[in-house]
């Protein structure tokens, strides 16, 4: 009998190549990966099969995936999980990178800062891996970034902080996969002051992602002629909103919010509490409510209200061939939940960005037809070389701009409004709405 | 209009590779606490009123048994419905059986995979044996006295070098502060240490744990287990608690019997260094709800919206646990004070207060169970999952390694309704229970109905006030 063809993963030992994908029904499990890429390594091993054959070495490309497995990120860290793994399966049943199967080494850095940096030295120093990627929130990235940099290890964000585009990084930070807070919050301006209101009034929490918020916006409907005539600011332990309400001026034509927290709901009780069905136009950022299903008790008061989405969380009708094929992988519905648990609603405004990032990492690699780490500078060179990724399979959340000297790509946002319990989009914005002066460049600080 | 972001230094942080030290900075634009999830719909629940119910329920379990004699009941406490004998003794194979497994985790810790939710050991260690094994033994009775990894391995090395313990003498010396101080180390660990669920780490601490054990027990001999290990302590007095009692001895074989749960919990007094134990392990459960609050944050000048992480508040814990202890230690002792006082009472403090800590149990096991539940739900499937390829190498023994992990079965408005309410009934009944066993435990030691209920009076109002504190603890705003 003929031996069945193995894998050998490096560190970990032997895959089946041949095990099928018996429990991957609809979503995708932790192991998905590590099955991709026995998968690759079956078509490697059989006969005619000529990308593999081509390649000069068939080791994988390891990618360190820095996790939010543990700490405050864990929740929006299981769906950028998934999201990867489904991306990696993807890649590698189509021929991995440059003929090499993608490997992916998770490490947990528990949402913190200090973790986060000792994770990246392990990467470089005990895994061995290529590049790190993945992660989300901005001060992880930023307590990551200097290790990244003294190590010269190419790190790929997907944390929408505007850190990575303000320069206060370093060259080894990039940020392909997805847009900036500043992006997203200056693009909604302009539809906002055309169809909601010219007198805006923005609830944020008091700290310094609200301020965010508070600013890009402000600056951006004045420079749609439009005006920011309140900012109610809500300190961060807050758990009661009521008493705040009352700052919100009469004349307020749209009211901006971007509550965060578990207390959100209660935000969102108490608002409709307030205003019964006599209220000012309704816009939010969906951060308060990713994850959590819009048809919950508590939350009728949204019906009819708009929210910004990186990518839309429920099927549309006029969805494209990518964004479905792109859904089916990930393993999530219509309503953008788990389809092995319906309550299991995914962070799809984000998540995207693990996918796209990881097919940039694919395309650079390729074009500086990577070999090792001592391609690790090229690697970063090639993707600021990068000038527009085209709507696609690979990046099914729309075509990209990508500005190689802060690093950061520009996309469509989309606008939805709450209708039935569900998120149906009704506007995507340009992506020069979200474009704006670049204040750094990467590209002239030294390796 | 000027965009820099505003990336303020916060924290100094050394690099422990030798680089230069590395500054975390607090930053903007960190994506929000998408995860509103459970505790979220638990605050639109109308938890104020769970919360005096819960008072008054308890408040009445001890004024109903103001009325009951408390003779009655302590000769309920003592009966005994033996259901099952045998002869043999399984503890030494079990605990063999227990060894090898823990070896072979240890094993998986170190040489598997790196992602905590794919290796075996912090899965095992943290939610199937200290959360799960926790609950059985408080429901089922005292399964660590067999399931223990050192009782084998210390006989066997002992009948093989024919090994005499040195020190025996010294342990009752001791008392309980070897346990005390290895608990305290132990609930640092899990509640403080940055990375608790790290695999490699994990796989270091349990098993130099495991070697320290091992060479005290060679000291002291093997009731060191009873007295300075600090799990097998804890888990004997939660056994205690539970309606299966089984007593195991090499002469008398395994006898199984049915008890009135608590019952075994008046049988005996503990000296001050026990009574230290058993009030550490309800602080230990009851900070780790605490310091999730937004009131903890609050009161430590933290943003809980973008909290920095567990390196950024080692100190902060560290010191709000050992206060936190102190003062809950502080309480009892006044309420078991001024109960004596006001009783009239013959014996010292210490020592009504050595009886009477032990109704603690309920509910430390009760906080247990609601603090834990969700954590044990989700892991409890992620360890089903990794235990098919516990090295990471692509095996499905069990053919689980690639089950989908139903990670949202706490999420959603009618999940948090129902983990809500098993919270809240573990919490209310985890106190009655409490005030009945130390009404029992009062009468037990004097003999005399009304000193039973008058030197329970302060400490009945400790309960009260615990059960609205545990309620409020898993119904405020907290970060996951």
């Amino acid at each position: 009998m003929r031996k069945r063809p193995q894998f050998y993963r490096k560190g970990t030992g032997m895959i089946d190549a041949t095990s099928n994908n018996r429990s991957n029904r609809n979503g995708l499990s932790r192991r998905t990966a590590l099955k991709g890429i026995g998968a690759a390594a079956g078509l490697m091993a059989g006969p005619g099969f000529v990308r593999y054959a081509g390649a000069q070495t068939s080791a994988p490309i390891r990618i360190g995936f820095q996790a939010h497995r543990t700490g405050i990120g864990a929740a929006y860290g299981r769906w950028y999980e998934r999201t990867t793994n489904a991306a990696v399966k993807a890649i590698n049943a189509a021929g991995g990178i440059n003929g090499r199967p993608l490997e992916i080494v998770v490490e947990d850095d528990g949402t913190d800062p200090k973790r986060g940096a000792e994770v990246v030295e392990k990467f470089a120093n005990q895994h061995k891996v290529d590049l790190v990627f993945g992660t989300l929130f901005s001060h992880v990235v930023v307590g990551s970034a200097p290790t990244a940099g003294e190590l010269k290890m190419p790190y790929y964000v997907v944390s929408e902080g505007y850190h990575v585009a303000s320069g206060k990084l370093n060259r080894y930070v990039v940020q392909p996969g997805i847009t900036d807070v500043r992006s997203q919050v200056t693009s909604m301006a302009p539809w906002v002051s055309s169809n909601l209101g010219r007198k805006a009034t923005m609830i944020f929490p008091d700290y310094a992602f609200g301020h965010d918020h508070r600013d890009f916006f402000t600056a951006a409907m004045k420079a749609q002629g439009a005006e920011v005539i309140a900012q109610v600011a809500i300190p961060p332990t807050e758990s009661s909103f009521t008493r705040y309400f009352p700052q919100i001026p009469r004349e307020t034509e749209v009211l901006y919010h971007v509550m965060v927290g578990p207390a959100v709901l209660t935000f969102v009780k108490e608002l409709g509490e307030f205003y019964g069905s006599n209220r000012p136009e309704i816009f939010g950022f969906i951060d308060s409510l990713e994850a959590v299903d819009m048809a919950s008790p508590g939350l009728e008061f949204l019906e009819g209200t708009y929210f910004w989405e990186g990518m839309p969380r429920y099927l549309q009708a006029d969805v494209g061939d990518a964004e479905r094929a792109y859904r089916d992988a990930v393993g999530i519905d219509e309503n953008g939940a788990s389809k092995d648990d319906p309550q299991d609603v995914s962070t799809a405004a984000h998540m995207f960005g693990c996918w796209e990032t990881l097919y940039v990492i694919k395309a650079a690699m390729e074009a500086v037809d990577y070999k090792g780490p001592q391609d690790r500078a090229k690697v970063i060179e090639a993707t600021e070389a990068m000038t527009e990724f085209p709507a696609g399979l690979e990046h099914p959340q729309g075509r990209k701009i990508f500005n190689g000297k802060i690093h950061q790509c520009f996309g469509h946002q989309n606008i939805s409004l709450v209708k039935d319990g569900r998120l149906e989009v009704i506007h995507r914005t340009a992506i020069e709405d979200g474009m704006y002066q670049p204040e750094a460049d990467y590209t002239s600080m030294s390796f | 209009m000027a965009l820099a972001v505003r990336i303020g230094r916060r924290l100094s942080l050394s690099w422990q590779g030798g680089l230069a030290a590395s500054l975390v900075m607090a930053v903007s634009t960190q994506p929000a606490l998408a995860h509103a999830a459970e505790r979220g719909f638990v605050l639109l629940l109308p938890t104020g009123h769970y919360r005096l119910g819960g008072a008054l329920a308890v408040l009445a379990s001890f004024l109903l048994l103001a009325f009951v004699p408390p003779r009655a009941l302590a000769e309920q406490a003592r009966r005994a419905l033996v259901v099952g004998r045998c002869r043999a003794d399984g503890r030494v194979t079990a605990s063999l059986l227990a060894f090898l497994w823990l070896v072979f985790l240890i094993l998986t810790g170190w040489f598997g995979s790196p992602d905590p939710l794919s290796n075996p050991l912090p899965l095992f260690f943290w939610s199937i044996f200290w959360i799960g094994l926790t609950i059985a033994q408080g429901l089922i009775g005292n399964l660590w006295a067999w399931l223990n990894p050192w009782t084998s391995p210390h006989s066997l090395f002992v009948r093989a070098t024919g090994w005499r313990t040195p020190f025996a003498w010294a342990l009752n010396r001791l008392g309980y502060w070897p346990a005390l101080a290895g608990f305290f180390a132990f609930a640092w660990f899990e509640l403080v240490y940055p990375a608790p669920d790290d695999p490699r780490r994990l796989a270091l601490v349990v098993g130099t744990y495991w070697l320290f054990t091992f060479f005290a027990m060679l000291v002291f001999g093997p009731k060191w287990l009873a007295r300075g290990e600090c799990i097998s302590v804890f888990l004997s007095f939660v056994s205690r608690m539970a309606p299966l009692a089984c007593d195991t001895g090499r002469a008398t074989g395994t006898t199984l019997s049915l008890r009135w749960p608590g019952a075994r919990l008046v049988e005996k007094g503990l000296p001050f260094s026990g009574a230290l134990f058993v009030l550490f392990a309800l602080a230990a459960v009851s900070f780790d709800g605490l310091m999730h609050t937004f009131t903890w944050f609050g009161l430590n000048g933290l943003n809980p919206l973008e909290f920095p992480g567990r390196s950024a508040v080692i100190g902060v814990n560290s010191i709000g646990l050992l206060v936190f202890f102190t003062l809950l230690a502080v309480v009892f002792f006044l309420a078991v004070d001024v109960g004596e006082r006001l009783a009239g009472g013959t014996v010292s403090t210490a020592e009504a207060a050595g009886r009477l800590v032990l109704t603690l149990v309920p509910i430390a096991l009760a906080y247990h169970f609601a603090h834990y539940l969700g954590a044990l739900l989700v892991s409890g499937q992620y360890a089903l999952a990794a235990i098919s390829d516990p090295f990471a190498t692509g095996l499905d023994l069990f053919g689980t390694a690639d089950m989908p992990i139903v990670a949202a079965v706490t999420s959603g408005a009618d999940a948090a309704w129902i983990v809500w309410n098993l919270q809240a009934a573990a919490i209310v009944a985890g106190h009655i229970l409490a005030v009945a066993v130390a009404h029992v435990a009062a009468y037990e030691r004097e003999r005399d109905a009304r000193h039973a209920v008058v030197s329970q009076l302060p400490l009945a109002l400790l309960m009260v006030a615990y059960t609205v504190f545990g309620l409020w603890l898993l119904s405020t705003p907290s970060v996951a």
